[in-house]
């Protein structure tokens, strides 16, 4: 899995050095673009409408994109099916689309659809998960950044000591890259050679005290195995790196029931609303969230942009100046498309964005967004003074 | 624990006829002093098994599987697992089987939490006394009505328990998910949280000692209770020794688990943890389903109709209605394993008690049920999710990683099974 994440550097570091040039050719560009659109469709296939978040922030944010630039929406609904999406895309190229977003069930067995779409001449984006085709531009989050972001937090709160790593299911590759991303930091930022169980380093600040993969990511498991590696360490754990919310909160039942809760540091992804909750309580450090509002906002710019005829090469997005709530989003490398080798070894045009570090500091961040009520995150007994989010 | 220790004593007490011992005394073997003890050789292969394991795990890990505190943590983590076993081997053993446990553990552990955190707070306030009472009332409710539902299709409509419960895996666990979007629900009622143990949910060291001590007296009232029935209907007596060597090794092991599950206090105190309260749910859910199995109208019929569906339907039991009870009855039970569930995690999430139906056929089989019906104890089925448990738990704290624990599992189970399958062949 390393080699990908290195490709998935390389792919979005190449473009920095001409960063500048052209992003005031671009914001120029979508000014130009706002005044006259013509009378354009955009075509959104979605996987599967049923899961809340899409229609909450997702949409949402593409719609806002699509009434202030004057564009016409429509969308269907595959219900999870992947011969379902075929057929659906299919519907709205005959509906007369001159973009499309597709959020693929399956990134392979879309193929065909994306094919169709090339052929017709019609653009496509593939939103927020991978579709193997140089045909679909690639929007999505930088999971090995998520990773990243989850070691940077834990090790400023401890530099040295016990580590304890929970990933998740073994046969999902984000599990990896994520994995991939803490041990990057924490190996550079503790200056050792791993820190992975059979460490040969005996220098290093760093001691992984227990690791494991989770079954389904299940976070009744992710409990089961905290609680073997208190009992191993004699509860002896200083920092736990869960790699997302739900098996943090396992990983937060587990030292809740030695007292521990609060005082042990445990990252997590997502922004779930129970794990935000945690985070303002202090029984967990972090949850790295991607801003789902950023992503909607951002293919909807794309898609516009390729609509009226932009080639995949040209594309830039300053998420930014669709609405400034968006900035912490922006991509690492820049707002042009990239370069980006899939796990599949296609080159595909990407372009990344930049997930969001969620602690007690920046807490208003996902309220601000509409993405959680505040009485949701700060139920229970907050402490509003080291919680300025929670006042 | 201390109801696997008991198991063979409550199991041996129902009166056997047995040919009269034969007067010349012949040289003891092992095969002869099981037989006069009338210890069932399976449970106790079992028993030996888990000793190995725990001993192999015990070098494995450094010295560390055998500390009181991790027994403590395995009595919990079985659990949800065990009680759940105990129904299934009803439903095995009268032919049938249920894939859907692990679905309808996340269905009614979600309807449990969203009962409890977002309806019942909005008429009876936060932290209602009674607010644990409600969620596991309507959850148990719940879970028979699901139970009635699945039986009721396999029992009238004919149609086989693989597939409805099947359907049922794949229609809970949507169901599940669709309660919430998905979403977790969290943060439980406190008072509902001590179900799954954690630092509040344990009976403490004074009244574990009052339990075991009771559980011992209950063992030689059983065996002295056993001896006078038989004495009364001319039945063969069992020799004397070999009823203090029962009630001697029962009552030690249940006051060994007492005192080691007393010598784990709890974190940054002195004071014990003793029993916690998912372990001591489960002692009682055994207790009762042994009664039930053995001793009630009900349970013979279950296993009259394992045995030979035809000749019990003749012979005038309501095959139907029984068989609908016995879905039923593993409702309630998964309700109460997904309240220990919930309560340990605190949070429900739709995802929850995945491949749980695996683990719980996995412990009733290694526990001896034969899939063929008829056969199968709930004593076993305990002792079976402490094996599966155990292995879990040993690997993890070896290291092993989740790919092998799987592998190591799978083929554990396959292994017991063949195990069972020569010996029971051998017997005949």
């Amino acid at each position: 899995m390393l080699p990908v994440a290195a490709l998935v550097l390389a792919g979005c570091g190449s473009d920095d050095a001409d960063t500048d040039t052209t992003a005031d050719e671009t914001a120029a560009e979508t000014e130009a673009a706002g005044d006259d659109t013509g009378d354009l469709t955009i075509g959104v296939s979605w996987n599967n409408f049923n899961e809340e978040r899409w229609a909450k922030a997702d949409e949402k944010a593409m719609k806002e994109v699509f009434d202030a630039e004057g564009v016409e929406y429509i969308s269907t609904d595959a219900g999870s099916s992947p011969e379902q999406q075929v057929a659906d895309v299919e519907n709205l190229i005959s509906q007369g689309a001159d973009a499309l977003i597709i959020l693929a069930q399956d990134g392979t067995a879309i193929l065909p659809a994306v094919e169709a779409a090339a052929a017709q001449g019609i653009p496509v984006v593939g939103y927020d998960r991978l579709i193997e085709s140089p045909e679909a531009f690639y929007l999505t989050f930088d999971n090995v950044e998520v990773g990243r972001m989850q070691a940077r937090a834990i090790y400023e709160e401890v530099p040295e000591g016990n580590y304890v790593f929970i990933k998740g299911n073994q046969a999902d590759a984000n599990a990896d890259f994520l994995r991939g991303g803490q041990e990057e930091v924490l190996t550079e930022a503790a200056g050792c050679e791993a820190v992975t169980p059979d460490n040969p380093d005996p220098d290093c600040p760093i001691t992984n005290v227990g690791e494991s993969y989770t079954d389904n990511w299940a976070p009744e498991v992710a409990q089961t195995n905290m609680e073997q590696f208190l009992t191993q360490n004699n509860n002896e754990v200083d920092a736990v790196v869960a790699s997302n919310d739900g098996m943090a909160g396992g990983v937060v039942a587990a030292l809740e029931a030695q007292g521990l809760a609060g005082q042990v540091p445990v990252s997590g992804q997502d922004g779930d609303a129970a794990a935000l909750n945690r985070v303002a309580l202090g029984t967990q450090t972090v949850s790295v969230w991607k801003n789902a509002f950023a992503l909607g906002a951002a293919a909807a710019d794309i898609a516009v942009q390729l609509a009226q005829g932009a080639e995949f090469a040209d594309i830039s997005v300053d998420v930014a100046a669709i609405d400034p709530a968006y900035e912490s989003s922006a991509p690492a490398a820049g707002p042009d498309a990239a370069a980006f080798t899939t796990p599949g070894g296609v080159e595909v045009t990407s372009i990344i964005l930049n997930p969001i570090p969620v602690t007690q500091e920046n807490l208003n961040e996902p309220i601000d967004a509409g993405w959680v009520e505040t009485d949701v995150v700060c139920a229970g007994d907050v402490d509003t003074a080291a919680v300025p989010a929670c006042e | 624990m201390s109801d696997v220790s008991a198991a063979p004593t409550a199991g041996a007490a129902t009166p056997v006829p047995v040919p009269p011992p034969e007067p010349t005394r012949r040289r003891r073997s092992t095969t002869g002093v099981m037989r006069s003890m009338e210890l069932d050789p399976r449970l106790f292969g079992m028993l030996v098994a888990l000793a190995i394991i725990w001993v192999g795990f015990n070098i494995g890990s450094g010295g560390t599987f055998l500390t009181a505190r991790n027994l403590w943590n395995l009595s919990v983590q079985t659990a949800p697992v065990g009680i759940m076993a105990t129904g299934m081997v009803l439903v095995i053993v009268s032919r049938n089987i249920d894939l859907s446990v692990g679905s309808m553990l996340a269905v009614l552990g979600m309807a449990m939490a969203i009962l409890q955190v977002e309806w019942i707070p909005s008429w009876l306030g936060l932290d209602h006394p009674l607010t644990w009472v409600i969620a596991l009332g309507a959850g148990v409710v719940l879970g028979a009505a699901i139970g009635a539902f699945q039986g009721a299709i396999v029992a009238y409509a004919a149609v086989p328990a693989f597939i409805v419960t099947l359907g049922g895996l794949l229609i809970w666990r949507g169901v599940a998910w669709a309660m919430a979007s998905g979403r977790t629900i969290a943060p439980l009622d406190p008072t509902f949280r001590t179900i799954g143990g954690g630092a509040d949910g344990t009976i403490g060291g004074p009244a574990t000692w009052v339990l075991a001590v009771l559980a011992c007296v209950g063992v030689v009232a059983l065996l002295v209770a056993s001896r006078r029935r038989r004495r009364k209907y001319e039945f063969a007596l069992r020799p004397l020794w070999a009823d203090v060597v029962i009630g001697v090794v029962g009552t030690g092991a249940i006051l060994g688990a007492a005192w080691v599950l007393n010598s784990y206090p709890k974190p940054g105190t002195d004071e014990a943890q003793g029993l916690a309260y998912p372990v001591v749910i489960m002692i009682a859910v055994g207790l009762f389903m042994t009664f039930l199995a053995n001793r009630t109208r009900f349970g013979r019929y279950v296993f009259a109709i394992g045995g030979n569906p035809e000749a019990a339907e003749l012979g005038g039991i309501k095959t139907r209605w029984t068989l609908v009870k016995t879905f039923m009855l593993i409702g309630v039970l998964v309700a109460i394993a997904a309240a220990v569930t919930t309560g340990r995690l605190n949070a429900a999430t739709s995802g929850l008690g995945q491949l749980n139906e695996l683990y719980v056929i996995a412990a009733a089989v290694i526990g001896g049920t034969s899939l063929s019906g008829g056969i199968g104890t709930i004593p076993g089925a305990l002792v079976g999710a402490l094996v599966a448990q155990s292995l879990q738990s040993g690997m993890v704290l070896m290291g092993v990683d989740a790919p092998l624990q799987d592998i190591v599992v799978g083929v554990v189970l396959v292994v017991a099974v063949a195990l069972d399958t020569v010996y029971r062949r051998r017997v005949k």
